[in-house]
């Protein structure tokens, strides 16, 4: 049969985002996959060069547009283990219950891709619904609904107004009510079963040597989290589990996204029940003379995609000298991608990109 | 191999390093380019797997390029990771003639990092398979995140020499 060339995305049905991929098909079989990112490049790292340290808040949010929260708070970290700042108690549990609050809305919009894209349409529209219900706790706490700004260095912006806590238990519970559901209708679905098992297998070795972290490590059997070995926020102060399965494919992939969203709302129920009192900010010098003495540092968290990290050079300046931002999907769409589509089928492709949980901004930056 | 033992032996190993230990368990080599690809073989068959990121920083009143790559384990117990730490290994490059070999055949997913930084630095990385850019569309005298690129100027130059129709005269 003839070898053809096809492009993928970036607009493609079966392609959600601004990603494409050339393949290189016999028949239905993928022979060589090359992902051409670059689609979304804004190049914030530069931008960023020209701006102060507290000016380029809302420009870290933005890089990644499906989580925020976590680009903001890996940047305070890094300003704040520079300048030597430190964090109230209570701003750091906050920030954990944010921090998850996201992690579930993230997941939600994932689930929203990946369903629509399996053709699971009213799980879709579930997933949305749920995220906005989210969203709107987030417009309450900050004023804006997808990007927040809320964590600073030195703390968050501003405390929980009153009777917030109930409303983020509320919320959580009306969307556990529909678990049972979700379920039913997907994650036990036969048809959802049969389009996922075995597709994008990777196994554990494989997913080390090329720097796979996140959902796509863990779906091998390895309990990596940054919350667990490299703690930061209030993630040392409670207990939580950290799901895996062993079979390193979509299905499995899914299926770990699935609990780790119930076992952050778990999480959370916990972080509020100890949420301690007091001060949610120190002050910080004036931004507009602000300067930071010089230095490295690379800091981590765990985003939903897995570890998202930044190394951050300060040259003694009142702008950060070099930022360069490490994102989980990189070596997952980059690296991890390429070699897994090799062999697999066209109508796979979408099917292995998004349980893989690859986002384009967060590549291109 | 605990990590004073791993000392130890990367002093014995490699003569030519500087190597320095940080209070937050932070090990800075500082090395020549030639030995990278030795330095991060050796590390790696000593728990440091796990490649996180490569970056390159442009002194420019230095006239030199510094390649940072970081590397951490993927253990995931809690105290033997905090225990074992990060590694930054920085290699100083002259800015005039940037070249490194590459280090694909000790980590793959290093490919996409040097291709980046071949594209927004310009250091060129013998032996990549691909060195062909991974972002960007249009062609700069200057890589264009060099400190000398001035990305305003860049913009107004380009972006705000639209050509417009004049108004024709009455």
């Amino acid at each position: 049969m003839r070898e053809v060339e096809l492009f993928f995305g970036p607009q493609h049905l079966g392609m959600v985002g601004n990603f494409s991929i050339t393949l290189n098909v016999e028949g239905d079989k993928i022979l060589k996959a090359t992902a051409n990112p670059g689609f979304l490049h804004r190049g914030f790292e530069k931008l960023m060069e020209y701006r102060t340290w507290m000016q380029n808040f809302p420009l870290v949010c933005r890089i990644n547009v499906v989580e925020p929260d976590h680009m903001e708070m890996v940047y305070a970290m890094a300003v704040e283990k520079l300048a030597g700042i430190e964090v109230p108690e209570r701003a750091e549990w906050i920030r954990s219950i944010y921090l998850e609050l996201a992690r579930v809305g993230s997941h939600l919009f994932g689930l929203w891709a990946y369903s629509n894209m399996l053709g699971f349409d009213t799980v879709a529209q579930w997933a949305m619904y749920h995220r906005d219900l989210i969203l709107d706790l987030f417009e309450e706490l900050t004023g804006g609904r997808v990007y927040h700004i809320y964590i600073w260095p030195g703390g968050v912006r501003r405390d929980f107004p009153e009777g917030f806590t109930n409303k983020i238990v509320e919320t959580l519970h009306s969307i556990g009510k529909c678990v049972p559901d979700y379920n039913d209708i997907f994650f036990n679905n036969p048809l959802f079963y049969e389009r996922t098992h075995g597709i994008g297998k990777i196994t554990r070795e494989e997913a080390e040597k090329w720097g796979g972290v996140g959902q796509v490590l863990r779906a091998t059997g390895k309990p990596f989290d940054i919350r667990k070995v490299e703690p930061y926020a209030a993630y040392d102060k409670v207990d939580f589990d950290i799901p895996t399965r062993e079979e390193g494919d979509a299905y499995s992939r899914i299926m770990v996204i699935r609990d780790e969203m119930i076992e952050s709302v778990h999480l959370i129920f916990k972080l509020i029940e100890g949420l301690p009192e007091g001060e949610v900010y120190n002050k910080v010098p004036n931004p507009f003379k602000w300067k930071i003495g010089e230095g490295e540092s690379y800091v981590r968290v765990e985003s939903s995609r897995g570890e998202l990290g930044l190394y951050l050079v300060s040259d003694g300046g009142d702008k950060p000298y070099r930022v360069h931002f490490r994102t989980p999907s990189y070596s997952h769409g980059l690296t991890i991608l390429e070699k897994v589509l090799e062999g697999a089928n066209i109508s796979d492709v979408g099917n292995i990109m998004i349980s893989m949980y690859v986002v384009a901004p967060e590549i291109d930056r | 191999m605990n990590k004073k033992n791993l000392i130890q032996q990367l002093r014995l190993t490699f003569s030519d390093i500087q190597l320095n230990e940080h209070e937050d368990g932070i090990i800075k080599i500082h090395a020549k380019k030639e030995q990278v690809k030795r330095i991060l073989s050796y590390l790696k068959d000593n728990m440091y797997n796990h490649l996180a990121l490569i970056s390159c920083v442009d002194w420019i009143k230095e006239k030199e390029f510094e390649l940072i790559y970081i590397l951490t384990s993927y253990l995931d117990d809690k105290e033997l990771y905090q225990e074992t730490g990060d590694i930054y290994l920085k290699i100083r490059i002259p800015r005039g003639d940037p070249e490194i070999e590459t280090v694909i055949s000790v980590f793959e997913n290093a490919e996409p990092y040097e291709r980046e930084i071949y594209e927004l630095f310009g250091v060129k990385f013998s032996g990549h398979p691909r060195l062909i850019p991974l972002f960007l569309e249009r062609d700069y005298e200057v890589s264009p995140f060099r400190k000398d690129f001035d990305t305003r100027k860049y913009v107004k130059d380009v972006f705000e020499s639209i050509p417009v129709i004049p108004e024709e005269e009455e």
